[in-house]
């Protein structure tokens, strides 16, 4: 019969007073556990106390060089939510006008932009954007 | 100075089984959960103050789990004793929750720290029910175990000229049952095209890998019930790593087929989106074929 906390008999005492100490192993395996427990409560904390502000979300856009695929044109793009709250929904919207006529848009939809968190995505075009006006810009986000 | 030595020896191969039974009981529990984009949102936006109350509401409710269950072989603990367990059932169920996101690709490097942890709290609460829930999911006193097999064992020597289909039939059939069961209402949802988009060969090779290890520990390690009768099982499945190896092959045919009946996969996709939408739902599905056949 096992000497440790637990026991197959069932005949594990109810008090604390009453029951062996623990053995080696589940001293190690508690601490390791506590010592998790503590380190991830310690960076929740730090997340708390450490945010630098209530700043809104500042998706900030970086539009990368055009790069023709296939006989299509492909507009990559970086977005970077330089405010301290996330953003949810972002709207991305893409504009080409040649000879001062709308000719393509494009639309992109980002689920969640976290404060920093940076992601990207490329606009596609039939017709090459560096012949006309490209506009690319966030239209819009919602707070989560 | 020997017989320490083995008592030493003795209690660390308890502890281990103790913790993969809570990780196996966590798995059984959480993996739903896991694949829920929703969740995945959830954790995404939510504040340090929200992390903490789900901390301290899974470390109550668990608490309250390991008075009478636990991951642990016993039926009765005191408070402190309930109290440290609870430490580190949380702890287990938020290190399976956090291999399982980083594996599915949806905690990366590039994941912003509270977006990370988010996801991790969030998801790690069914895990860490299910670690306290344990030793209730198919879970038998060992010494039951131990009556079973040997009546079982005679009852095999009688009947050892009998041909085994009957007991591979029966294997074949618990494990689609089970994997039907887990994987069914996942293989409808986005999460699987979602998760596909995101993985590459090398997080699909990890797929397969934990995929394998989950369904050994539960069915070979965890000592869930009908352990001892698993290893004497015969027919196809005669050896825990060709069951393992045999049960994961049959889960992902059962995958692969939800995922066709649901329309999320038809003849003209392509192989390479057969293979990882397969393989992603593969794991749900071999944790629930797994747990199907300790059932029979």
């Amino acid at each position: 019969m096992s000497d440790v906390h637990s026991s197959d008999d069932g005949s594990s005492q109810n008090s604390s007073s009453d029951q062996p100490p623990r053995s080696l192993a589940e001293q190690v395996s508690f601490s390791l556990a506590a010592l998790l427990l503590t380190t991830l409560v310690g960076l929740i904390c730090y997340l708390w106390l450490g945010k630098r502000g209530e700043a809104p979300p500042n998706p900030i856009l970086v539009i990368k060089p055009v790069q023709k695929l296939s006989g299509q044109f492909h507009v990559p793009f970086e977005l970077t939510n330089q405010g301290d709250n996330t953003a949810a929904s972002v709207q991305v919207v893409a504009e080409l006008r040649l000879t001062d006529i709308l000719t393509e848009t494009g639309e992109q939809q980002i689920d969640f932009l976290s404060s920093q968190e940076t992601e990207s995505g490329a606009f596609i075009f039939s017709q090459d954007p560096r012949k006309g006006t490209l506009t690319i810009r966030v239209a819009s986000y919602k707070s989560p | 100075m020997n017989k320490n030595r083995r008592r030493q020896q003795a209690h660390w191969i308890r502890e281990v089984e103790d913790i993969t039974r809570g990780a196996c009981g966590g798995f059984l529990f959480g993996i739903p959960l896991l694949y829920t984009m929703e969740v995945w949102w959830i954790g995404s936006t939510v504040s340090p103050p929200l992390m903490l109350l789900a901390i301290a509401t899974t470390w109550t409710v668990v608490f309250f789990l390991n008075r009478t269950e636990g991951f642990r072989r016993t039926t009765k603990v005191s408070f402190t004793n309930a109290a440290r367990d609870t430490v580190e059932a949380v702890v287990i169920g938020l290190v399976c929750t956090g291999i399982m996101l980083v594996i599915l690709q949806e905690v990366t490097l590039q994941t912003q720290l509270s977006e990370a942890l988010g996801k991790v709290i969030f998801e790690s609460v069914p895990f860490s029910l299910g670690v306290a829930l344990s030793n209730q999911f198919l879970s038998s006193n060992p010494e039951e175990n131990r009556v079973q097999s040997s009546k079982q064992n005679s009852t095999a020597q009688v009947e050892a000229r009998q041909p085994e289909i009957s007991e591979t039939l029966a294997d074949i059939g618990a494990t689609l049952i089970g994997a039907i069961i887990i994987a069914f209402s996942i293989a409808p949802t986005d999460e699987i095209p979602m998760l596909a988009a995101a993985t590459s060969a090398v997080w699909l090779l990890a797929t397969v890998v934990i995929s394998l290890i989950i369904s050994y520990g539960i069915v070979f390690e965890a000592n869930f019930a009908n352990k001892t009768k698993r290893q004497q099982q015969r027919g196809l499945f005669q050896s825990p790593l060709s069951e393992t190896i045999m049960s994961y092959l049959l889960s992902l045919v059962a995958a692969a087929m939800m995922l066709w009946f649901f329309q999320q996969l038809d003849f003209s996709d392509p192989g390479a989106m057969w293979l990882s939408y397969t393989l992603l739902l593969g794991l749900p599905a071999t944790i629930g074929g797994a747990a199907g056949r300790l059932a029979i």
